[in-house]
């Protein structure tokens, strides 16, 4: 019984920090794991319209340089991040359930593979959760993985700029 | 017979609105009165469908709205640099001078005041925003509707309500801080000030900016603060009754001719 507490006051914790914005990563040999979840005080619409209108996206979200393409299911994307501004990455939108999850990949498996997937929940006193989840996978994964800069900053700012944007938008005076 | 009654009142008091609605989105004198034609013709045609969901001035908001919309959908928007691109074509064409430097003398209507050029310009730069979020932006913060009331003449939720005003907001707070040299030193136009010494050459052109609220409060760094000191002297003036409105019904004809050949050729 004792156990069975503990495990669920660790529970408890592990989901609090989940929302904190507070990012997280995993390493494993073949791949490596990034997430960031926030709590945000705005309508669900308003929060998946800030994270689906492409061409806006750079206005408001600090680690965005440039976003091409339509973000809709199937359409491929170009995006430029202060990850590495050098770098555009080329991104498929393979996954697109309004309001609810957005899947974006590229790479080739088995080999490389990134896939990012977004999710927001409702919760029940009318706030959202807004996750944001990255693992890069692959055999060639242990090869690449000490040049790829960690994105917990970005992560963290990304979630940042989401709450403080769809707050600001939510609280337009009537 | 109430109906036709109520609406005929509605239509009366909110008719100066409507006008200034109107023309503020289409640029263009015979457009607005075609539409403001046209709303009142609809109303009464459906008068016994209105089911008074919502007030007779916001339903007849709706109409205009709509007519607006189907009227500019297919045109193009003009750019940010509306301004720079008018004044080149206006420094090209003597007749639109003289015909203005007439308007100036002998019209009552012909005043040059600076506050109805930052009217005027706010009609023209708006038009770079996307439509549905420039008449969002007017509907909110000059015509004073509630979201709710938006929603229902856009035919938006309340929550796209919200989000194409911020967005409309920003980029229009974005382009004046680049652009409007009242509020920013380093800003690239000037011609409220270029065009008063040309209309006023006896006027002092600093006297009269330090009238102005928003050029008073130009060091503030709240920009979104300045954009509302903007949007309360657009809200203020009547394009069609002020006593500038004659001067400046006829540089906007002419704006709006100049953009009609520019957006052709681009």
């Amino acid at each position: 019984m004792k156990k069975l507490l503990i495990l669920l006051l660790m529970a408890t914790t592990t989901i609090s920090q989940a929302q904190d914005g507070k990012a997280e990563t995993e390493k494993k040999t073949f791949s490596r794991t990034t997430s960031v979840s926030i709590n945000i005080k705005a309508d669900k619409s308003i929060i998946w319209t800030l994270m689906t209108q492409a061409h806006d996206i750079p206005r408001w979200n600090s680690t965005i340089i440039s976003l091409e393409g339509k973000i809709e299911k199937g359409e491929k994307i170009k995006l430029k991040s202060t990850v590495d501004s050098s770098r555009t990455f080329s991104l498929k939108v393979v996954s697109f359930t309004p309001e609810r999850e957005m899947i974006w990949s590229d790479g080739l498996a088995p080999f490389f593979k990134g896939v990012r997937t977004y999710t927001l929940t409702k919760n029940e006193n009318g706030s959202c959760t807004f996750t944001m989840h990255e693992k890069l996978k692959g055999i060639t994964f242990p090869m690449a993985a000490s040049s790829i800069p960690s994105f917990d900053e970005s992560f963290e700012q990304f979630a940042k700029d989401l709450k403080i944007e769809s707050e600001k938008i939510q609280n337009t005076k009537d | 017979m109430e109906n036709i009654e109520n609406l005929n009142q509605e239509f009366e008091k909110c008719r100066s609105q409507l006008k200034a609605y109107i023309l503020r989105i289409t640029t263009s004198k015979e457009d607005t009165e075609d539409i403001i034609q046209e709303t009142y013709l609809k109303s009464h045609k459906n008068i016994n469908s209105f089911r008074g969901d919502s007030s007779l001035k916001t339903w007849l908001f709706t109409i205009a709205s709509n007519l607006a919309k189907d009227l500019m959908r297919s045109k193009k928007r003009w750019p940010e640099n509306v301004t720079d691109i008018c004044k080149e074509a206006a420094m090209g064409n003597q007749a639109f001078f003289q015909e203005a430097m007439q308007i100036r003398m002998s019209s009552s209507q012909g005043n040059f005041e600076i506050k109805e050029h930052i009217s005027f310009c706010f009609t023209c730069v708006s038009k770079s925003i996307p439509l549905e979020h420039q008449l969002v932006l007017l509907l909110k913060e000059v015509h004073a509707f509630k979201v709710k009331e938006i929603a229902t003449i856009m035919e938006l939720t309340e929550a796209m309500v919200k989000y194409y005003l911020r967005t409309a907001r920003s980029k229009m707070v974005e382009i004046y801080d680049h652009r409007c040299s009242l509020i920013n030193k380093t800003g690239v136009c000037h011609q409220c000030t270029e065009l008063n010494g040309i209309f006023n050459p006896k006027q002092k052109a600093e006297e009269e900016l330090r009238k102005i609220e928003m050029v008073k409060n130009a060091d503030n760094p709240d920009k979104e603060h300045l954009m509302d000191l903007r949007l309360k002297i657009v809200e203020d003036l009547d394009p069609f009754s002020s006593a500038a409105a004659e001067l400046q019904l006829h540089h906007l004809q002419h704006n709006n001719q100049v953009m009609k050949n520019h957006l052709k050729n681009n």
